[in-house]
């Protein structure tokens, strides 16, 4: 299997909020805003943290 | 208009079926085969639609974690802080064995995926932790 690292960090954030969410409210609603806004917090701080250690002579 | 507050207010929501506690074996019982079988737990209990969805995400993020060449690790005591990487691989249950048994983690170092098949292999065994402890708080009671 061939996945970039962002598919893999896309897939990745996707399973872990939706269980997330499940786990952590009761409400449908609930559980679609948090899952949203878990899934979104992922995919922010990984694009911030790589942009931080972009310049890092690594 | 304080009429139709009034009705909207009163109409009843919907709330989720509160489970009756269990007893504590048949709790134990049900957490060991959502253990074994990812999303079982949730099954059993009449959770249907979040038990198929948790195993849909603990095995969909097992199988990528193989198909990504990551590594499962067996009980190693020569090796201490396998043992943690042990605990989180094995909370996946059944799948775990099974590939264990298949020879299908021994992981390639070479794949540029590897780091992230074995990080799939570990958080979809961690999170199947969760989701065991969150079918015991139900099935006590404790949840809706």
């Amino acid at each position: 299997m061939t996945l970039s690292h962002f598919q893999a960090l896309l897939i990745f954030a996707l399973v872990v909020s939706a269980v997330f969410a499940l786990i952590t409210k009761n409400e449908p609603r609930e559980q679609l805003r948090y899952g949203i806004f878990v899934f979104l917090s992922f995919l922010a701080v990984a694009l911030a943290v790589g942009w931080i250690m972009y310049p890092l002579p690594l | 208009m304080e009429q139709i507050n009034e009705e909207l207010e009163s109409t009843p929501r919907a709330q989720p079926i509160a489970v009756r506690p269990m007893n504590m074996a048949a709790t134990l019982a049900i957490c060991s085969g959502g253990w074994l079988v990812p999303g079982l737990s949730h099954i059993l209990i009449g959770r249907w639609i979040r038990g198929l969805i948790f195993a849909a995400c603990v095995l969909l993020m097992f199988a990528a974690g193989i198909g990504m060449h990551g590594k499962l690790y067996d009980l190693d005591f020569q090796e201490p802080l396998h043992i943690f990487a042990f605990i989180a691989n094995v909370g996946a249950g059944l799948p775990y064995l099974v590939a264990e048994r298949l020879d299908m983690g021994i992981g390639m170092m070479t794949a540029p995926s590897y780091d992230y098949g074995t990080t799939y292999l570990w958080v979809c065994g961690l999170l199947n932790y969760l989701i065991v402890l969150d079918a015991f708080d139900i099935a006590q009671g404790r949840r809706p």
